[in-house]
């Protein structure tokens, strides 16, 4: 089908190519260089260098081989401290408000006639799901995501990136990835879309693939408050949030350290190759736009995470409130279910009911914590005053949980599956039923993996 | 069971196995068309160094039993592909000209797998072999455009032209050049693998300049200024030599990576084992001939580090960052 | 040389952010630049819609289109991913090339970091190679001042024969004069005259071979040149549209859209 006038011209230009010298592209780039350089040392003038000296400094220290890691590492510690010391009282003054608000409107419907099933599948259910994944949700995320977008825009991630390369190297993965997973802290899918920025196939479909093991800020909730309850209270009261927001920081660095690991076996086994060409402009350090930060923060990621959290959560409360009120025999079909699951949730540390809100929280795992405190109430209720006392005597005095429960619920939440948002990403990304079929059930066996193994040697 | 769920069974069983079947008399076919393809390549590699082909090379080159390969030569004479001269084979020109496209095909998936899918080196030949059989001229036309129509594959080997032109053999054998010429490493044979495996592990790579200090027959010492290689002859006898273009004359020229930070230096240009995807990016952003820069940022590891050139902050690799040379223009401050 | 007097644009021409109502729009403006130049913030200053920004390179990964009015004419606005080239084929340049060549935009805006012009000017020159409707955006003059980096436009603007503005995208600086300057470019009434890169003979030769023959195989292509240059290059996908005739329908139908045919072999990983 093709001309072959075209096809003439092709062969006459590749016989051109031929008569000119060296490398053509070389050639071409050589030359526009020249000419920008002429033009725009005649249109571009530099008078002292007072302020980007300052700026060199700062870079020179924030990068420094002695300093540069440590400082990392003093920032990511900072930013969840704040988060966790900031959003616990909100958290808890949102849930009771919810709560009072669940029992005027609930007894509204009573005191009007309304069935009790009508009364209990809105109030109890589908309005119980929203409040607890909006008052367990949006606090940190509001004080989480301002923070990292003022780093965003600063300039640091692209630091970030250039500090931790030599891990990333050494796993035979792309520094940039370090960025993607920073984007993933926020939404994974989000990081997954951000890998773009890789070139190289090779080392961009690690990157997808290794994304999940970033805790998400859907997954943050659970892990700070598993953190404020289980180990806040092991150390004096003084430095709870301290110790509870270190926890976080380790769970997040054992993340870190397990996409190195698994990105490395990938590199050695199935997506073979070297680490590929790697240049990474570190940009100038620019002041943060207040607008921006708090129209980015705000609406762009606090809001568009909160409302898929709402809009799965909506319907899982329907769910839970179902399981919890179809009796077969005289148990609960939500006991039925958990008490299958059980052995195999014990077996890494869990339970039943644990896994039972996993699955039901598929679509968006960010509803787990507030799945399973529906599930562990049935149709019970908690007094109008939430607290997280209250919370932990539900699960330690009520159910059973220990520190180990904790720490592997840490851990499963840490790797398991990524949420459905993630998985149809993943899909879009890669164009291959194949990797996305990877990318979901390797953190899902490596998450059954690692709580087993921890709570056998517990 | 039920009828109808026997009658199900029944079918599914009978509907399974004649996939299996066609699965596999297509897979039968595909394997037989490379092996003739494989049996073309060899062929035509042994009349490129002006030798013939046998049954018993064929047998060796494609691991194969007489039988087969007898088999294949009859259907290769069927075809016109080939005629023979007694015990030698020769190829028609038609013959060649397939044989032609299959090596094209190979030689630049093998520049594909090197400079773009940065397979490691030794890799790239087997991957390339899986994928020739499977590339069609025309596709093999794109890969060439898109890979700014290459010359030669990784180890050196003239990429045939579309038009199926492929130019004289290059080179002289290392255990043939004199001692303390500068030279040019123009290509290295990757058969057999072992030795080539060896050339790689050693890091000697296409468009190294080197010169030969010692040779006796146990063994050759080769040296490209910084390191010296230590190869068996049998081994030094799969690198291939050229005059050295013109001595880079260049007193005190280093490679970026060997700047002290802080120190600036000129760029004279990149190193030709610098190619596809990492050449075109140093070029776009301003790696070029004569542009100024300075080694700003040093990390923890002391690899990135981050370069400053016109007036922006690049990090590169130590690796990419060897590919560049520069002319220092003043001492460390 | 024209590019300042701008007869047609009125002083008091007012900015109307439009979001995305795209339906009836009378031109097309491309917004191309490097990475991190503040692209995505001068969109969302012009059409009022928030793509997302950070000071990083590379996080604009698709197409995002908006639409604003000045002047009593409304214009849709493409803010195309950064890229420092247009010669590398990675997919962003891919996507970008393809527009600025297919998309036929009335304007083109290339932003430029004003504190690393020289750098920036690798992609400038590459666009005036194929569209001569350039305005160019020198943004973050904000921060030249702060680096104590003084910024001719007036000089740049004669070097390379087409307006250039300088503007601080964040506080919507100079963007008024940016307006005026695309106003004009847009409708013909400035006229440009985009700098192009001689190279050495044999190139010249070449050049001017080969044109001849691409202007008769494609009559009216509006930049024979820059195809030239590419298929000297072996461009993959300016040597597929030739030899399948698509350059040929392009051109005869003056299409609007951006055509992407990527015929690139994607060998993932090595499965
Ligand atoms: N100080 C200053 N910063 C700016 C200006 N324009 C953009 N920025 C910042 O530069 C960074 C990159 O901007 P962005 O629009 O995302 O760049 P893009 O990659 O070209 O789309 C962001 O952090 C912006 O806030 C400006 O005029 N002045
Ligand atoms: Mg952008």
């Amino acid at each position: 089908m093709s001309n072959p006038n075209a096809v003439a011209v092709l062969q006459r230009a590749a016989e051109l190519r031929a008569t000119l010298t060296g490398q053509f592209r070389d050639e071409t780039v050589k030359s526009i260089y020249a000419e920008a350089e002429r033009i725009a040392g005649r249109a571009s003038h530099h008078s002292g260098t007072a302020r980007y000296d300052f700026d060199q400094r700062i870079d020179r220290i924030v990068t420094s081989p002695i300093f540069g890691l440590p400082i990392m590492a003093l920032l990511l510690a900072i930013v969840f401290w704040l988060t966790v010391a900031g959003a616990n009282v909100p958290s808890a003054m949102l849930a009771s408000g919810f709560f009072w608000f669940e029992d005027q409107a609930a007894a509204v419907f009573t005191n009007f006639g309304a069935p009790w099933w009508v009364t209990g599948f809105i109030w109890h259910g589908v309005f119980r799901g929203l409040a607890w994944v909006i008052s367990v949700m949006l606090p940190p995320m509001m004080i989480f995501f301002p923070l990292f977008t003022v780093l965003e825009d600063l300039g640091y991630l692209p630091r970030v990136a250039f500090n931790l390369d030599f891990l990333f190297s050494r796993a035979g993965a792309h520094g940039k990835q370090a960025l993607t997973m920073a984007m993933g802290f926020g939404c994974n899918a989000a990081g997954i879309i951000s890998t773009r920025v890789i070139d190289s196939p090779r080392e961009r479909l690690v990157a997808i693939l290794t994304n999940n093991f970033v805790p998400c800020n859907g997954r943050f909730p659970t892990l700070i408050l598993l953190a404020t309850i289980f180990v806040g209270p092991l150390v004096p009261s003084a430095v709870a949030s301290i110790a509870a927001a270190g926890t976080v920081v380790g769970v997040v660095l054992i993340g870190v350290v397990v996409t190195l690991a698994v990105s490395w076996v990938l590199s050695r086994t199935v997506l073979k190759g070297q680490a590929s060409a790697f240049t990474l402009e570190l940009p100038p350090y620019r002041r943060p736009g207040i607008l921006r930060i708090l129209y980015t923060s705000i609406i762009d990621r606090t809001l568009f995470v909160l409302w898929r959290a709402v809009l799965t959560a909506a319907p899982a409360g329907a769910v839970i409130w179902l399981l919890a009120n179809i009796f077969v025999g005289d148990v609960s079909l939500a006991r039925h279910i958990s008490n299958a699951l059980n052995p195999l949730g014990h077996a890494i540390g869990l339970d039943g009911v644990i896994l039972l809100a996993y699955i039901i929280a598929i679509p968006a795992n960010e509803i787990v914590v507030p799945t399973l405190l529906m599930v562990y109430l049935g149709t019970g209720m908690m007094t109008d005053d939430v607290s997280l006392e209250e919370i932990k005597r539900l699960l330690v005095t009520e159910h059973g949980w220990t520190l180990l429960t904790a720490v592997n619920l840490m851990l499963f939440s840490l790797l398991h599956n990524p949420c459905a948002t993630t998985i149809i990403t993943m899909y879009k990304e890669t164009l291959s039923l194949k990797w996305t079929v990877v990318g979901t059930l390797m953190p899902l066996g490596l998450a059954f993996l690692v709580t087993f193994i921890v709570a056998s040697i517990w | 069971m039920g009828p109808l769920l026997t009658t199900v069974a029944i079918g599914a069983t009978i509907f399974g196995l004649f996939l299996a079947l066609s699965w596999a008399s297509r897979r039968r076919a595909s394997q037989s068309r490379h092996r003739l393809e494989d049996a073309l390549k060899h062929l035509f590699d042994l009349e490129y160094r002006g030798r013939h082909g046998s049954l018993a090379s064929l047998t060796g080159a494609l691991r194969v039993r007489d039988r087969a390969a007898l088999d294949l030569v009859k259907r290769m004479q069927t075809q016109g592909l080939l005629v023979a001269r007694g015990a030698e084979f020769d190829l028609t020109p038609e013959g060649e000209r397939l044989a032609l496209q299959v090596i094209r095909a190979h030689r630049l998936l093998e520049r594909y797998f090197a400079d773009e899918a940065r397979l490691p080196l030794p890799q790239v030949h087997a991957a390339a072999e899986r994928g020739e059989h499977h590339l069609s001229p025309d596709a093999a036309d794109r890969l060439s455009a898109s890979l700014g129509h290459p010359s030669v594959d990784p180890h050196g080997d003239p990429i045939p032209t579309r038009e199926g032109f492929v130019p004289p053999a290059a080179g002289t054998p290392a255990t043939a050049w004199p001692i303390d010429r500068l030279a040019r490493i123009v290509h290295l044979e990757d058969e057999p693998p072992i030795s080539y495996a060896q050339l790689v592990a050693a890091g000697i790579e296409v468009g190294q300049m080197i010169r030969i200090i010692d040779s006796s027959p146990e063994r050759m010492v080769l040296t490209d200024g910084e390191n010296e290689f230590r190869l068996a002859p049998a081994v030094a006898a799969n690198i291939f030599l050229e005059n050295a273009p013109q001595a880079p004359a260049l007193a005190g020229a280093l490679r970026l990576a060997e700047l002290s930070t802080g120190q600036a230096a000129e760029i004279l240009g990149l190193d030709d084992r610098c190619q596809g995807y990492s050449r075109r990016r140093l070029m776009d952003l301003g790696f070029t001939e004569g542009a100024t820069i300075r080694a700003a940022l040093t990390t923890f590891a002391g690899d990135p580090r981050a370069y400053e050139i016109r007036g922006t902050l690049v990090a590169l690799r130590s690796e990419q960052a060897s590919q560049v040379l520069v002319q220092p223009l003043e001492k460390a401050s | 040389m024209s590019a300042h007097d701008c007869g047609s644009c009125s002083i008091n021409a007012e900015l109307a952010r439009m979001g995305v109502s795209l339906d009836k729009v009378d031109r097309v403006v491309a917004l191309a630049g490097n990475p991190n130049t503040g692209k995505s913030t001068l969109f969302n200053a012009l059409t009022g819609l928030k793509q997302h920004t950070g000071n990083w390179p590379g996080k604009t990964v698709t197409r995002a289109e908006g639409a604003f009015a000045f002047d009593n004419v409304r214009y849709k606005l493409v803010d195309l991913p950064g890229t420092y080239s247009l010669l590398s084929a990675s997919h962003d340049e891919e996507i970008a090339r393809d527009f600025l060549l297919f998309g036929h935009p009335d304007a083109t805006i290339v932003v430029v970091d004003a504190t690393a012009i020289e750098r920036n000017l690798n992609l400038v020159l590459q666009v005036l190679e194929i569209t001569s409707r350039v305005v160019i955006a020198v943004n973050l003059m904000d921060e030249a001042k702060r680096k104590n980096i003084e910024v001719d436009v007036r000089s740049l603007s004669r070097d390379l024969g087409v307006p250039a503005v300088g503007i601080t995208a964040r506080t919507g600086d100079g963007i008024h004069g940016l307006l005026e300057a695309v106003a004009g470019v847009s409708s013909g009434s400035v006229h440009t005259e985009p700098l192009r890169i001689k190279g050495t003979p044999e190139f010249q030769r070449a050049i001017s071979e080969l044109v001849p023959l691409i202007e008769s195989l494609a009559p009216g292509v509006p930049n024979a040149r820059w195809i030239a240059i590419r298929l000297l290059d072996g461009d993959a996908e300016v040597e597929q549209a030739l030899s399948s005739g698509r350059l040929v329908d392009l051109v005869a139908s003056q299409q609007e859209t951006a055509q992407r045919f990527s015929a690139k072999i994607s060998l993932q990983g090595t499965q």
